[in-house]
């Protein structure tokens, strides 16, 4: 009887060295995840800059070129594959769902005929893939919880080359967007050939007329180089920034889905050491019941 | 002798790196190094690797390590769209060394007139550059 209590208290004690951890990863988490909001909040004037520019040099060059990464190969032999997500595990299903998606899609492909070329942004993707038996071309890893832009042009410029060499015909991006720390969700996107409608599309909201309504002004405008070689560079950068994009809310969501799987577990945690103290004290209780019902025995015993 | 001062932003994909009046920005294009006063022509230019120096006044010089990017000089104001700006104390932790023999390798591996060999040139240069503002 006095062993089965002192396992129960082991337990007890184990149990809240787990729910500690777990408490201190949530709490990690949810400071990592206000970071990574504040990084994909910092990516904007960047990116809409890019685009008012965009704008401006292909007003001036009349059109925007056929760079190659903007031509539709005819012939789809081989897509490539991006799946971006963590390092890490204990982030629920974070990890999982982008393989998942990632490894039906690229069956998908390869019942069309299209030989699927996988590539690994983070370790788990990396290794689940290989586990998998099917081995990334190449796996970038080390940055994912803290993506810099150089690592999303790494990324982007070996997929880019991939297109242009074509060694792959066409290029799909896996990873969580990022909605709120309670909720991330799976999206597919396709990354190569750029459509020429995502570099010119407006954004509305931007309040940007001051340039647009001032045609003369572009007239006096110099360029150096000129528009057209201006464009040649530009373009690309929209690739880059769509991953690195990608790469931050993927960091964000990751971050939202280790908190509540810390949190869950924690709270899990609370439930398993009140059952536990419940199950402790009933069986002190019963020791006491059974020494009480001893000394009577034996007084009984002995008087009788 | 004092210059006009004119208003100098240097965004970078991870944010805003500088924002000020400044006298003077001292760059290099794809034709060459420029220096960009008050009242300059409105220009739309291409940056290649370099040292970014921005004259606050003659003797006070805020320096970055820039990396490709885009300047657009209009109405008095100068936007330098950059993908990466570091101050050079923060050269250091970046492992340019290492990166540069990685990007020699992939450089020597990368068949001719490829765009994988364009992009190891391009990183290789990069790294070049930034090397030397950290050593020199």
């Amino acid at each position: 009887m006095a062993q089965s209590q002192r396992d129960v208290r082991n337990r007890i004690n184990a149990v809240k060295n787990i729910q500690k951890i777990t408490r201190a990863m949530e709490m990690v988490a949810a400071a990592r995840l206000r970071r990574a909001e504040q990084r994909i909040e910092a990516l904007r004037p960047y990116a809409s800059a890019i685009r008012r520019m965009t704008r401006q040099a292909a007003e001036a060059a009349g059109n925007v070129p056929q760079l190659p990464i903007l031509v539709e190969h005819e012939n789809v032999r081989s897509v490539g594959l991006l799946l971006v997500a963590g390092d890490r595990g204990l982030a629920g299903a974070f990890n999982s769902n982008i393989v998942r998606a990632g490894v039906a899609a690229g069956r998908q492909h390869d019942g069309e005929g299209h030989a699927p070329i996988y590539f690994a942004s983070g370790r788990r993707p990396a290794s689940s893939l290989t586990f998998r038996g099917v081995e990334p071309a190449e796996s970038f890893t080390g940055f994912t919880d803290r993506p810099a832009y150089a690592d999303a042009r790494r990324i982007a410029e070996r997929l880019m080359a991939a297109y242009v060499d074509e060694e792959v015909d066409r290029v799909e991006i896996f990873y969580n967007g990022y909605i709120s720390p309670l909720s991330q969700v799976v999206r597919r996107e396709t990354l190569l050939p750029l459509q020429q409608a995502t570099i010119l599309e407006e954004e509305r909201d931007e309040g940007e007329s001051e340039s647009s309504d001032h045609p003369e002004h572009r007239a006096l405008v110099e360029y150096e180089p000129d528009p057209e070689e201006i464009l040649g560079r530009l373009v690309p950068d929209y690739v880059e920034i769509s991953i690195f994009r990608a790469l931050l809310e993927s960091t964000a969501s990751e971050h939202g889905a280790r908190m509540t799987a810390m949190r869950n577990a924690s709270d899990n945690a609370g439930e398993l050491i009140t059952d536990l103290t419940l199950e402790m004290n009933r069986a002190r209780q019963a020791e006491i019941t059974q020494e009480i019902m001893e000394v009577v025995a034996g007084a009984e015993g002995l008087s009788g | 002798m004092a210059h006009d001062k004119f208003r100098a932003e240097i965004l970078t994909p991870e944010g805003e790196v500088f924002s000020d009046e400044v006298e003077m920005i001292s760059t290099r294009t794809t034709a060459g190094s420029i220096g960009v006063l008050a009242h300059h022509a409105p220009i739309l230019a291409m940056l290649e690797p370099t040292e970014l120096r921005l004259y606050k006044t003659e003797s006070e010089v805020v320096r970055y390590a820039q990396a490709e990017g885009y300047m657009q000089v209009a109405e008095n104001r100068a936007l330098l769209l950059v993908e990466e700006a570091h101050s050079p104390n923060e050269l250091g932790g970046l492992n340019l060394r290492e990166r540069l023999n990685q990007a020699e390798r992939e450089l020597e591996s990368a068949g001719e007139d490829t765009e994988r060999r364009r992009v190891a040139e391009r990183d290789k240069r990069r790294l070049e550059v930034f090397l030397g503002i950290s050593e020199g």
